[in-house]
């Protein structure tokens, strides 16, 4: 009789714990779904439609056309090569040089590693309009700091205009964005180097193992579940460029992303018929690939 | 365990109450409108008293109207007369587009806007988002407003999206120092402030030896100021903008191509795909470069706003405005024209108390301040009886100025299509800068100006 008591006490308590946890946790929920859930729901119903923000134009369920017109749009075409390119170039640059610099700091005494972080990690927490707007003037055609330097250097004889020349401008854009991209996954693996089991590293070393193989093969692995958590957020992040893009580029020199040719068709291309549909369409297309991708990340990190 | 449950009931009663003060709608008007303090004169063009007792207005940065200093005189004055309070939102036009288009999405537009038919009337209002002002304009009305900024005002299907209060034609500055230095001068008539074609050019190839570097920009980063670079590339050999019934775009004209690649081919002319209007006064004004494609009255006035010195770069160099330059000698200059228009929010209250707000700025005793406040000219010579010739009579550079407006060409920005055009138009000034054929860029991109004006 007193056991079952005990344990229609426990299962109460149980219960209690289990509702005030779910009361914690709905404060978020409500947020997840209202901001994240409900959103991309209606992004999904929305690409299906030609809806616009004219009431006067024709709106209604148009299936998969946005979709068929956008294999066909050059301008997404190239807006999505560039994307690709920015991934392409900054996911891995950013992952290596932060792998390195934090392999060299992490052994540091902690106030000069402690500077090191700071100094990698500044532009991640300064505002990215800030960051951009000090870049743009670096990178200005008349009186920025780059020009002046190379002029009177006597490399070039007029003024490279970074970011109004197609030659240049997306390769200025990836740069700023592994500036502001290396910062975190740096911090991040100081961290992980830190927590490797010195015992495997140091039984390692008995056997003979060079610091390359103690790296690679005992270190490495140990840091696996970082790295792939550096890949997917420097992945994602890439995918959504858009605040580099709209105050340097505006899209123009050959930097068109998806994320600031969505914008651009949803809300500046307002005479268009179906602008909402047709930019919704795309957004459906980049979480796609940005899923398709990072499946493929933890595939791989999971096979390794 | 009570204390946390507590905890979680109030924390997410806090965030719902949060979710349903963020959808919230504001609440329709209901309070008694303020017994106005004077009766508008009796006309037919008169509108009804008002109902509501605030209204919203939010305004595009047209000469000092986008100086609250400037503007709460004005609104101020109105409440006084009228009861009405006007609750004022600054625009930029970096992003007061997206700010209207989000609003109009979310029907959140405020009462009234101040800007130009290219938006209130080929936009907003072709799009059945604006109210029908016909009503506003009587004969009298409509024979003193000047035919330009009246015809611009009005959609092809005869509504009147616009009531204009200001107009003034967009010209091009040349810092007269530099070009004295450059021995450039030569080839400006400072009188009636017009040169040829090959003065332009003789004076690019004489900045460019006298400093090396890129003496004018096209600039196309995006569509702001647009209207410099279109008058650039029109008047150089003659060529027009859109075809005569103002149906689609006609930028293919040889002239123009002629007039693009002579541009593309000149030292000292880059098209520059890192900035826009706005920049490109900056740079002028430093004195970076040495002539601005994107000038009018406003900024001869206050070059870059800066409060400098009217007529006068940062340095003190000296400022001459020009028109753009012919090879015919008949500028064709764009026009600029700025007034009111009321967003159809569905309230008669709200509209007819935006309509009293017109009447007041644009058809009254009172239009000769906003006039004044917008540093722009009055786009009829009276207003119910007020005299508005004289209001710059004590400012001889507007007199000065003055001489650009018989140079106004037709206003073409009624097209249908027009945003599409803009944007077109810049895309293809960056593809000619980044040296693609320039006959079939331009091909490309008229294609798709004339296929967002063929609907």
């Amino acid at each position: 009789m007193a056991k079952q008591n005990q344990n229609t006490m426990s299962r109460a308590l149980a219960r209690r714990e289990t509702i005030a946890a779910y009361l914690f946790l709905l404060p978020s929920l409500i947020f997840f779904l209202g901001f994240v859930v409900i959103p991309m729901v209606i992004c999904i119903f929305t690409s299906l439609t030609s809806s616009n923000m004219n009431a006067s134009a024709a709106s209604g369920f148009v299936g998969l056309a946005n979709f068929i017109r956008l294999a066909g749009d050059a301008t997404f075409i190239d807006a999505l090569i560039n994307t690709f390119v920015i991934v392409l170039v900054s996911v891995p640059t950013v992952c290596a040089f932060s792998l390195w610099v934090s392999s060299v700091i992490y052994q540091m005494n902690g106030p000069t590693l402690s500077l090191f972080r700071c100094i990698f990690y500044l532009p991640v927490v300064t505002g990215s309009v800030a960051v951009t707007v000090v870049w743009k003037w670096m990178y200005d055609n008349y009186v920025g700091v780059f020009n002046y330097v190379l002029t009177h250097v006597g490399l070039i004889e007029r003024n490279i205009n970074w970011l109004g020349d197609e030659k240049y401008a997306l390769w200025c854009i990836i740069l700023i964005l592994f500036t502001t991209s290396v910062g975190q996954p740096i911090v991040l693996y100081v961290s992980a180097l830190g927590n490797v089991d010195q015992s495997l590293v140091e039984a390692a070393e008995v056997d003979g193992a060079n610091s390359m193989q103690v790296f690679w093969k005992i270190k490495w692995p140990q840091m696996m579940p970082t790295t792939l958590y550096i890949l997917v957020i420097t992945t994602i992040n890439s995918f959504q460029c858009f605040a580099l893009i709209q105050l340097l580029t505006s899209g123009g020199s050959g930097t068109n992303t998806v994320m600031y040719y969505i914008y651009y068709t949803a809300f500046k291309l307002t005479e268009q018929a179906g602008h909402f549909g047709y930019a919704n369409a795309m957004g459906v297309v980049l979480a796609i690939f940005i899923g398709l991708l990072s499946a493929v990340q933890f595939k791989l990190a999971k096979e390794k | 365990m009570k204390l946390r449950k507590t905890l979680a009931a109030v924390l997410a009663a806090a965030m719902l109450l949060g979710l349903a003060a963020c959808g919230s709608n504001p609440a329709p008007s209901t309070s008694t409108p303020a017994p106005s303090t004077s009766t508008p004169a009796p006309s037919t063009s008169t509108p009804a008293p008002a109902g509501a007792t605030e209204i919203t207005l939010w305004t595009y940065p047209v000469g000092n109207w986008q100086f609250e200093s400037d503007v709460k005189v004005l609104t101020d004055a109105f409440t006084a007369e009228t009861g009405i309070k006007v609750n004022v939102e600054y625009l930029a036009y970096a992003d007061g587009d997206d700010k209207v288009n989000a609003a109009i999405t979310a029907k959140q537009t405020p009462d009234l806007i101040l800007e130009g038919p290219q938006r209130l009337v080929t936009n907003w209002g072709v799009n059945g988002h604006m109210v029908d002002l016909s009503d506003l304009f009587d004969d009298t009305d409509k024979a003193e407003i000047a035919p330009y900024a009246l015809n611009a005002c009005i959609a092809p299907t005869g509504e009147i999206y616009e009531y204009p209060l200001v107009m003034t034609a967009h010209c091009m500055a040349v810092n007269l120092n530099a070009f004295k230095e450059a021995g450039a001068d030569q080839y400006l008539d400072l009188d009636t402030h017009t040169w040829s074609t090959e003065d332009f050019f003789n004076a690019v190839a004489a900045l460019d030896a006298q400093y090396g570097q890129t003496v004018g920009a096209v600039y196309c980063v995006g569509q702001g100021g647009d209207q410099g670079t279109r008058a650039l590339v029109n008047n150089l050999y003659g060529g027009t903008f859109v075809n005569e019934d103002h149906t689609g775009y006609t930028w293919d004209d040889p002239k123009n191509i002629q007039a693009l690649q002579k541009l593309h081919d000149t030292m000292g002319i880059a098209f520059d795909a890192s900035i826009a209007g706005g920049d490109e006064i900056k740079l002028f004004y430093q004195g970076i470069l040495k002539m601005a494609f994107c000038w009018n009255i406003q900024q001869q006035l206050n070059p870059n706003s800066a409060n400098t010195g009217e007529g006068l770069t940062m340095h003190g160099d000296e400022i001459a405005f020009m028109a753009f330059p012919t090879d015919d000698g008949n500028p064709q200059l764009c026009g600029g024209v700025w007034g009111f228009g009321i967003f159809n929010n569905g309230d008669q209250a709200r509209i007819d108390a935006s309509k009293q707000f017109i009447k007041y700025m644009c058809d009254s005793a009172h239009t000769a301040d906003a006039v004044r406040t917008a540093n722009f000219f009055a786009v009829r010579d009276t207003a119910e009886g007020a005299d508005l010739t004289q209001i710059w009579s004590d400012q001889p550079l507007m007199a000065e100025y003055s001489k650009l407006i018989p140079m106004l060409g037709e206003y073409y920005e009624d097209v249908p299509g027009w945003a599409q055009a803009r944007n077109s138009w810049w895309n293809m000034l960056q593809k000619i800068g980044a040296g693609e054929d320039i006959a079939s860029t331009v091909s490309t991109y008229m294609a798709e100006a004339n296929a967002a004006a063929a609907g």
